[in-house]
């Protein structure tokens, strides 16, 4: 029996439907269009790329691979950039993708920018040096969709659209994609499940592929079930709010940032699916962690922390009430908070409450540059905390990585976010869920779904060698 | 006071005492039943509460038993024991086990007294429990103990038990239980009017909030706090009876200890004397119905019999005084009353029989003495005038022996003799005639002074004839007496006697004064004289027809002066000393009365 599975897990096939629940809902694939909400923008950055291909991506290693574009290079103040495309790429209509379509849609998304088109090639030309134009491009926001004539858009991904109802998206296998078709012969993306629906349909075979919880690991695990999991994506951070964010806090804040036991919420509460945060960006995203290993606040003494007046040493920490992970990081917070003397009382509203003194926060951060992830993360923070930052430079894409890190320890010695942990994205693949060359998820958080087959289904085709 | 009012007064207070007296001993009564019934019912419910508190910890005990003997368990404590101190993937388990058996309370804990998981406080764990690495290994077999247990928002009361899975020092520990709170205190059955508390005593310093009954926190725990502290301090059972706004509660507070003897909570049982307090106002004011009711019936009662009792009186009272007024023909009849009552208007009847008797042969004799003293005045009145009659009839027949003339000269002087003697004999007779011709008086509006001044001037002259005693005349009218409605000339006939009176009565001279004083209703005229006074016989004949002390009076005057007076529903009286003169005084209303 072990023998034979080998074999079944060693020899892909071709057939089958790839059933995938999401929590988020998906109202229109054009990446012209904006996301109503994070979790749908976040949801578009998984389902477009599968549709509509850019010119370059993020690798499984964080670095980038060409897509679209073969190879790319750039003059010496690198405002102007050449990408050479991959040549003779088929449209989901069976036309042929040109440079001049590649350019009309970059131009569309970056009217800033002079974009223009060569037989093979397009030429991006910027007014100011763009060091890191190829990683911007990775971004799903500039995926290739080319309008044709009936209005429809057409793109050169592994799938294409086949029918988009209400909470259902299904897409097809492109047998003319450039790099060979899917193994699988549609993907069904059912939206607007829950997290433990995601989980039940999983357990019961219903789903291939669900979102779940990290402290549903073991669970999956106890089930038989593999996982698939990203690098950490997510931060979790308190961000205190402006009225308690003021240098007559600052002590108190330091200290309960230093109070906070990080390794215990990654590790016993997260299931070691996060890692401790000391930096808003991940190690792995900015590349400067080890300059937090060593910081270290010095927090107030028990007895100034006691001397405080009540209300100076009490909290009301607001977390999201649907949120059952922030809830116990909330928790946790607090007892870590009590020990040191702070008084932290978790809100979990479902209505009117309180005016709360922080917020718990997730924010999706983005594989990309750190000046990027970074810009991105302060914009999922909230504009309040931009302003708070009060009067530091806020990095745009392209500032140099030392103005990147300026920023963080900007923020980080005020005290006014304080981030606690990491957190993977965590997938439950279905029993019958292979992969032929790579992970199904990325690190980067994609989803390699090119590579992925149905086990156990008739085999209708046979695998290419 | 009255036979009534006593009466009344009687009956009402023994009425009254009775009931009080009734009402005073049934409520000790219920009092003492009540006090009896509340020491058997508080000392029923700790009973009750010992052996729930018992049965519970029991429970308690087995439950945490079962988990420690689960597959659950055992595995996580050889996992666990295995890992050392990589308890991550169990941080949910206690929160998964415990509803499954049926507790609220439940720690794993490693050997170090970690807390591995924990359902009461998920995110407690990685602390750790110090107690427990130091507990003794016999204790672990034990019940359940009374513990306080920490909790996100502060201590709380937890009966608990303690089992280990494992071997030797290297064991898991499993600490289970459940709160003591209002679901416990739910259990426990109560008898009406009780309630149980419970005081979570797991603070330094007393906290109200601590208080809770089957319902939650107690609102209103400030009059308990002085017991509550009493019992903290002294580690001993107390009692105290607390005042609230609608009754008395009797508080029987019973320390509960932990393991190690240290109180942790009291037990506070109450008792309402709402209904006592409630029964005492019923037996009260039943009390005050009744003694109204009885009041009522006393006054009733006694009204009933005072009215037998006393109607019969107060008709006498009646009667007596119509009898003192001159009405002695008043008769009681149908007297319905006690024989003694009878009795006394028999003597009553009697005695104004005998009065009427009595008077009528008094108005005959004084019939009788009017009759002959009008026959005395009459002979002397008529014999002084027959005498010279006779005596010159005699001297006539005497003088037929005499010669013609001097017959004639007799005879002449004779028959002027008789002509005179006739004249006084017409001259008495007029005067009776008067008297008993006395006619009725014509009113009219009469000025007091004016007539008294008229009348006094008939007598000028003969006061101040010469060769008389001298009188003098001194007179006092009141200028403001004004007028009166009287008969004037028999009012003026009056004052003229009173006057001549008064001048008979000083032949040697003295003093006439008359006065005249006026008042609201009525006038008086004084006539007053100087003269040898009054003796008792003559003061008390004095208005005696035809009596007078006079040689020649008719003994008239004065009785017409009564009986003008009396005429003018006036009075007259007099004042008399013996030596020193007379005084009369007519009053006489200045209005006629009917």
């Amino acid at each position: 029996m072990c023998l034979l599975a080998t074999a079944h897990a060693a020899r892909p096939r071709y057939g089958g439907m790839l059933t995938i629940e999401t929590q988020a809902a998906i109202q229109s694939l054009d990446p012209m269009s904006v996301a109503a909400d994070a979790p749908e923008r976040a949801l578009r950055a998984r389902v477009t790329p599968l549709t509509f291909e850019s010119l370059v991506a993020v690798d499984v290693d964080g670095g980038l691979r060409p897509m679209l574009a073969l190879t790319w290079d750039r003059d010496s103040r690198a405002v102007r950039w050449r990408f050479r495309l991959r040549p003779a790429v088929k449209l989901h209509d069976g036309s042929t993708l040109s440079a001049s379509a590649v350019a009309a849609a970059v131009a569309a998304q970056e009217r800033a920018w002079h974009v223009g088109s060569t037989s093979d090639a397009v030429v991006i030309e910027t007014d100011r040096p763009h060091p890191d134009l190829p990683w911007e491009l990775a971004d799903t926001r500039f995926a290739i969709a080319v309008r044709t004539a009936t209005g429809a858009l057409q793109g050169s991904g592994g799938f294409r659209v086949d029918k988009i109802e209400a909470r259902r998206l299904v897409l097809r296998a492109f047998d003319d994609h450039w790099a060979g078709r899917p193994f699988v012969d549609s993907v069904q993306i059912e939206e607007d499940r829950s997290l433990t629906d995601q989980l039940s349909s999983v357990e019961l075979g219903r789903a291939d592929l669900v979102a779940v919880r990290p402290t549903d690991v073991r669970r999956v695990a106890q089930r038989g079930l593999r996982t698939a999991v990203s690098r950490p994506l997510d931060v979790l951070a308190i961000v205190f709010e402006p009225h308690r964010s003021g240098p007559i806090d600052e002590p108190v804040r330091l200290t309960i940032a230093s109070s906070i036991d990080r390794a215990a919420l990654a590790s016993v509460l997260l299931q070691r699916q996060a890692e401790p945060a000391l930096a808003v960006l991940p190690p792995w995203l900015s590349g400067y962690g080890a300059v937090f290993a060593t910081y270290s606040p010095a927090p107030l003494a028990p007895a100034a922390i006691a001397a405080l007046p009540i209300e100076r040493r009490s909290f009301i920490l607001r977390v999201e009430a649907a949120d059952a992970v922030a809830n116990e990081i909330g928790a946790r917070v607090a007892v870590n908070a009590r020990e040191a003397g702070v008084t932290i009382t978790v809100q979990a509203p479902a209505g009117l409450a309180p005016r709360p003194d922080a917020r718990l926060v997730r924010v999706k951060l983005e594989a990309t540059t750190p000046d990027r992830a970074l810009a991105g993360a302060l914009m999922g923070f909230g504009p309040r905390v931009v302003a708070l930052a009060g009067g530091l430079p806020t990095p745009g894409a392209g500032v140099p990585l030392d103005l990147v890190l300026g920023k963080e320890l900007a923020l980080l010695e005020r005290q006014v976010i304080i981030p606690l942990v990491h957190v993977r994205e965590v997938y439950a693949l279905g029993e019958r869920v292979e992969s032929w060359n790579g992970p199904v998820v990325l690190g980067s958080g994609a989803w390699n779904l090119s590579n992925v087959w149905i086990r156990n289904e008739p085999a209708m085709k046979t695998a290419r060698p | 006071m009255s036979l009534r009012a006593r009466l009344l007064l009687s009956v009402s207070t023994s009425v009254a005492v009775t009931v009080i007296l009734v009402t005073w001993t049934v409520s000790t009564s219920a009092r003492r039943a009540f006090a009896a019934l509340d020491t058997q019912r508080t000392a029923a419910l700790v009973a009750q509460f010992r052996r729930e508190f018992a049965a519970e910890g029991d429970r308690v005990a087995a439950q945490v038993e079962r988990i420690a003997a689960s597959d659950a368990a055992i595995r996580m404590a050889a996992d666990i024991l295995r890992s050392h101190g990589d308890y991550g993937v169990y941080v949910n388990e206690a929160t998964a086990v415990a509803p499954a058996y049926g507790v609220e309370l439940l720690d794993f804990v490693a050997p170090d007294g970690t807390i591995v998981s924990s359902a009461q406080w998920p995110a407690r764990f990685g602390y750790r429990h110090a107690w427990i690495s130091r507990m003794a290994a016999s204790r672990l077999q034990r019940g359940a103990d009374l513990r306080a247990i920490e909790l996100p928002h502060g201590y709380e009361l937890g009966l608990v038990a303690i089992r280990s899975v494992g071997a030797g020092e290297r064991s898991l520990f499993i600490v289970g239980g459940r709160r003591l709170d209002q679901q416990f205190l739910r259990t426990l059955v109560l008898s009406p009017g009780m309630r149980v508390m419970l005081y979570r005593n797991v603070e330094p310093e007393l906290s109200k909030h601590q208080l809770i009954d089957a319902s939650g926190e107690v609102r209103n725990a400030a009059p308990l706090e002085p017991l509550i502290a009493r019992i903290r301090q002294s580690g001993r059972e107390a009692a105290e009876e607390v005042q609230w706004p609608d009754g008395p509660e009797t508080i029987d507070g019973i320390p509960l200890t932990g393991s190690d003897g240290a109180p942790l909570g009291v037990l506070l049982v109450a008792s309402s004397g709402r209904e006592l307090a409630a029964l005492v106002r019923r037996i009260r004011w039943s009390g005050f119905g009744f003694a109204l009711v009885g009041i009522v019936f006393g006054v009733v009662v006694s009204y009933v019999v005072a009215s037998r009792v006393t109607r019969p009186v107060e008709r006498l009272a009646v009667a007596a005084r119509s009898v003192a007024g001159g009405d002695w023909e008043v008769r009681i009849d149908d007297v319905a009353a006690t024989a003694e009552i009878r009795e006394l208007t028999r003597a009553f009847q009697s005695m104004t029989g005998q009065l009427v008797e009595q008077r009528e042969r008094l108005l005959q004799a004084e019939r009788v003495a009017a009759w002959r003293e009008l026959a005395r005045r009459l002979a002397h009145e008529l014999k002084n005038p027959l005498f010279p009659l006779r005596l010159t009839i005699d001297n006539l027949r005497r003088a037929r022996a005499l010669p013609a003339r001097e017959f004639d000269e007799v005879f002449d002087e004779s028959l002027s003799t008789l002509g005179t003697g006739l004249v006084n004999l017409n001259t008495v007779i007029s005067r009776f005639s008067d008297f008993s011709r006395m006619p009725p008086p014509h009113f009219a509006r009469t000025s007091v002074n004016d007539l008294v001044e008229e009348r006094l001037q008939l007598f000028r002259a003969q006061l101040q004839a010469p060769g008389r005693p001298l009188i003098t005349l001194v007179t006092d009218l009141d200028g403001s007496l004004g007028t009166v409605e009287a008969d004037p000339d028999q009012l003026g006939r009056a004052v003229q006697n009173l006057l001549l009176n008064a001048i008979d009565a000083m032949p040697a001279g003295g003093e006439l004064a008359v006065r005249t004083r006026g008042a609201a209703d009525t006038v008086r005229i004084i006539v007053a004289d100087t003269g040898t006074g009054l003796t008792d016989e003559e003061r008390r004949r004095l208005f005696t027809p035809y009596y007078t002390t006079k040689q020649h009076g008719t003994g008239l005057g004065l009785a017409i002066v009564q009986s003008v007076v009396a005429d003018h529903r006036g009075r007259i009286w007099v004042e008399s000393e013996a030596g020193r003169g007379t005084t009369f005084h007519v009053e006489l209303p200045r209005e006629r009365r009917s």
